[in-house]
């Protein structure tokens, strides 16, 4: 009986990692072989014609470069803020779990609530309509729990000899940050930040009302009413209203692509993250 | 205390020190003492004003910014929705139809199409996810548990528009030849939506809840195997009773990550209005069309409601409740895991 | 080649400023547990002062408790004065950071920053003084020459430290706090990761400095103690908190009847 219900236990959960695995593998594989025929050096050098039946996606590469690049000048600044406050300036542990809480939160907002919230802020009250801008520090506040808590895991995991060499050395608390905490723990903003711009890089709730339009733009021009494309507005419009086949080949081109942009983000995160899990273990 | 006059030199001591033997040191050719200056010494001691410095009230008030960005968000949901609450109180919540041009505003149905599909999500991704989640973490070897670990995490991160790309082209399809006995009126139902959200959040309970069984000490599971229990019994009964709050953590964290999912949702759910079974029990409406929350905020109404305040008014408190929903569940999630492991539990 | 270690001046006989450094009733705290309980040391200066004792009688508490280092863990409470010439270094006005430039800190596992030997003997200095180039390199043939490394590293000066052995890594860092030019070194068990070497030559080392600076060395190695110390002191644990057993000269601390069991218990552990 035990042993049955051993062998049983083994299939079952074997079961259960081979049906997962197989349905998101497969996933992957139905965009690779329905994408992969409209991927070209055209198709990504050249704008969208004919409400995407033919032409490329240089623009909506170029726009979510530009939303991207915003997010990570946004959330770098204030994500060393709040890991430093975290990690150094904070003592007190209960506030520090409830600082820790707010990020929480922060992170579990759904992206559509950032949308309407920087819709809101920016199209209705500072009437910017579409901007860039908007939606640049709105995937920059989104992805900021990804990052500070990635700084801050490496912050701590910081051996204290180091910041105690330093001090008895007479550094001050601020020549300690500068010059020993935050280069020693680079690798951490940069995972968290390489993490976060992957999952910014699919996101089309928090754009979609307030920095983003289907075609017309190229190159943004100004801040106020200066909108971009971007990769995944242009397949969440085509997914909606295309039965032109031609289109509908197009837009698994574009999910190609961009599966491949997340997917290169994350995997230059991995080294950094697999180094950070040894050295803590060490510890 | 012992009476030893420093100021005599204590011939003994001397002696002593000089008998000593050092071998020389590292470096043959090096000399011992080559330049010493005198120590410059400077009276009194140093002292300084405050404790302050740019770096930190920079970072207090960047940490304050964050915090602000959180409280505005909720404090503009607030304000901008008040007309709606103002008119209807309890019944915006309660009240089961939406015609706008009509001034009604119920959302009830939303709240419902919500609370079904995200239930349904994860109904069918927690059995799944769990048991594979023990596999990767108790039976598979080290080196495969890696690889599947990295799969399992690239996949958390397809973004949901393509996840709404592969439900409008191959699920919805599916689902309608499989629902053909019911007579649906087309592929976009709950169900289909819930489906799709089960395999979105599947890669999130697999990974924390790995996390959370491998965070039961190896050394516990050899004692358990040595006394001679199975695979099965060390994992029901010595790895759940420890892992459970962690695998209970991802299950809410995925909940909340169901509730909030717009896009995929929104193109496959149907966006039908005021749909609500007939009794509480009849699960008909899951074969067919609905709206939920997110699926009615991501939709072009939020671009028509600016015309009319109530309106508006109606579409921004559904951000408040869906914003109270997420986050209660997330509160909750953190607060388990925040138990367990202290502040540094995993974020993303 | 040893015979010509110099001792200029006789290490006992050193101008002993009674108020060089005074610790009076100093208890710190951790929570509410004492762990150290009213201790009050005189050291003079050009000395090795040794502190000995067993693991637990907070030897490292006391050395951190010198340069206000416990100031930067939490939970820490420290009571009664530590005074250095007349004044007390924890009245409430005094700079805890430019405090620790005149009392520098060796410890027991080197601490390398990830940088090149050259960046590291500058790394504190650099923060408290504007360094031209030429002085800059200066300095630090200098303050390698002084720690004997200079011979040995001289041509790799800007590649990595990490790379040094535990013995160079250590000498590096007396380098390094050397730079800053502290009057008073504090060392916490500096040799104890090291090979008997290399700990030769951080000894030789120590002997030469007192003529220069003050000593204070946490050890629980009594040969070490033997060899090195002018006066000592002994810390032993009791139900938790470390109280002072006795403070002699090397001589008479050696033959004193109350740290028999002391020594015998770090004899037994060594």
């Amino acid at each position: 009986m035990r042993r049955w219900l051993d062998r049983a236990f083994l299939v079952g959960t074997g079961g259960c990692a081979v049906l997962a695995l197989t349905v998101l593998l497969g996933i992957l594989a139905a965009v690779v072989w329905r994408g992969a025929g409209a991927v070209s050096w055209e198709f990504l050098t050249d704008g969208m014609r004919q409400v995407g039946a033919s032409g490329g996606i240089f623009y909506n590469v170029i726009g979510t470069g530009i939303l991207l690049a915003t997010a990570l000048l946004v959330s770098a600044p204030l994500a060393v803020g709040l890991a430093l406050t975290l990690g150094v300036y904070v003592r007190n542990s209960r506030r520090r779990n409830r600082l820790v809480m707010m990020l929480y939160l922060l992170n579990g907002v759904p992206s559509i609530l950032i949308g309407l919230f920087g819709f809101v802020i920016f199209g209705v009250l500072l009437g910017w309509g579409k901007s860039w801008l908007a939606g640049g520090i709105l995937l920059g506040f989104m992805i900021l729990p990804t990052v500070a808590v990635a700084l801050f895991e490496r912050i701590q995991a910081l051996p204290a000899n180091t910041t105690e060499a330093a001090a008895g050395l007479g550094l001050s608390e601020s020549q300690i940050i500068w010059s020993v905490i935050l280069p020693q723990s680079l690798s951490g903003w940069l995972s968290g930040s390489l993490l976060g711009l992957a999952r910014a890089a699919g996101e089309t709730a928090p754009i979609m009302f307030t920095a983003t339009i289907f075609a017309g733009a190229t190159w943004p021009q100004g801040i106020r009413e200066s909108p971009v494309l971007s990769l995944p507005y242009h397949i969440f419009v085509l997914a909606q209203d295309s039965f032109d086949p031609a289109a509908s080949v197009r837009v698994w081109g574009a999910a190609l692509i961009l599966l491949f942009l997340v997917f290169s983000l994350s995997l230059l995160a991995l080294p950094l993250r697999l180094r950070l899990h040894e050295e803590s273990r060490h510890d | 205390m012992l009476n030893c006059n420093l100021l005599e030199p204590d011939e003994k001591i001397v002696r002593k020190l000089r008998s000593v033997e050092y071998p020389p040191v590292a470096h043959p050719g090096a000399k011992v003492s080559v330049v010493d200056d005198p120590v410059s010494i400077n009276f009194p001691l140093p002292t300084r004003a405050g404790n302050w410095s740019w770096t930190r009230l920079v970072s207090l008030g960047f940490t304050a910014l964050a915090g602000l960005f959180l409280l505005a968000m909720i404090g503009v949901f607030l304000w901008e929705s008040l007309p709606v609450w103002r008119q209807f109180g309890f019944d915006y919540i309660l009240g089961t139809k939406w015609f706008f041009r009509q001034h009604e505003f119920g959302i009830l149905p939303m709240i419902y199409g919500t609370v079904m599909v995200s239930a349904l999500a994860i109904l069918l991704a927690v059995p799944l996810g769990v048991g594979a989640a023990v596999f990767t973490a108790e039976i598979l070897p080290s080196r495969w548990r890696g690889l599947v670990k990295v799969a399992v995490e690239l996949l958390a991160g397809v973004p949901s528009v393509v996840y709404g790309l592969l439900g409008i082209l191959f699920l919805r399809d599916w689902i309608y030849r499989l629902l053909t006995p019911f007579d649906p009126l087309s592929g976009d139902t709950l169900l289909t939506a819930g489906i799709l959200l089960a395999v979105m959040v599947l890669p999130t309970i697999i990974t924390l809840s790995d996390d959370a069984i491998r965070g039961v000490p190896v050394l516990q599971r050899h004692a358990a195997r040595g006394l001679g229990l199975t695979r099965f019994e060390t994992v029901t009964g010595l790895i759940f009773p420890q892992a459970w709050r962690g695998i209970f953590a991802s299950i809410l964290l995925a909940l909340g990550r169901a509730m909030g999912e717009t896009v995929a949702v929104f193109l496959v759910i149907g966006r039908r209005d005021n749909v609500l079974p007939e009794n509480w029990y009849s699960l008909r409406p899951l074969l067919e069309a609905g709206q939920t929350l997110t699926s009615k905020l991501g939709g072009s109404e939020t671009f028509i409601a600016r015309a009319d305040p109530l309106h508006w008014a109606a579409i921004v408190g559904l951000g408040l409740v869906l914003m109270g929903l997420v986050v209660g569940i997330t509160w909750g999630g953190a607060w388990l895991m925040g138990r367990e492991e202290g502040p540094d539990a995993p974020v993303a | 080649m040893i015979k010509k270690l110099p001792h200029p001046v006789p290490p006992t006989a050193a101008p002993a400023a009674p108020e060089f450094l005074e610790i009076r009733n100093l208890s710190v705290q951790a929570g509410s547990r004492a762990i150290l309980q009213d201790i009050s040391l005189s050291v003079a200066a050009h000395q090795v002062f040794g502190v000995v004792g067993p693991s637990g009688a907070g030897k490292s508490t006391l050395l951190r408790a010198l340069n206000r280092l416990l100031d930067l863990q939490t939970g820490f409470r420290v009571s009664g004065s530590v005074i250095l010439h007349g004044e007390d270094i924890y009245r409430k006005d005094v700079d805890a950071d430019q405090l620790r430039t005149r009392i520098g800190m060796l410890f027991q596992q080197p601490v390398i920053f990830p940088l090149s030997i050259h960046a590291n003997v500058l790394f504190g200095i650099r923060h408290h003084r504007r360094l031209r180039r030429s002085d800059a390199a200066e300095l630090v043939e200098k303050m390698l020459r002084r720690v004997t490394l200079w011979e040995e590293l001289k041509d790799r000066l800007h590649s990595s430290a990490r790379q040094l052995s535990l013995g160079q890594q250590q000498r590096l860092c007396l380098a390094r706090t050397l730079a800053v030019d502290p009057e008073i070194l504090l060392m916490d068990e500096p040799t104890s990761a090291l090979d008997a070497r290399s700990t030769e030559a951080i000894e030789a080392l120590m002997l030469d400095l007192k003529r220069t600076r003050t000593i204070i060395l946490v050890t629980h190695d009594l040969a070490q103690a033997r060899r090195v110390t002018d006066w000592l002191a002994c810390l032993c644990p009791e139900n938790g908190e470390g109280r002072l057993l006795e403070s002699a000269c090397c001589d008479a601390f050696f033959s004193s009847s109350a740290c028999q069991k002391v020594f015998d218990r770090l004899d037994g552990g060594s």
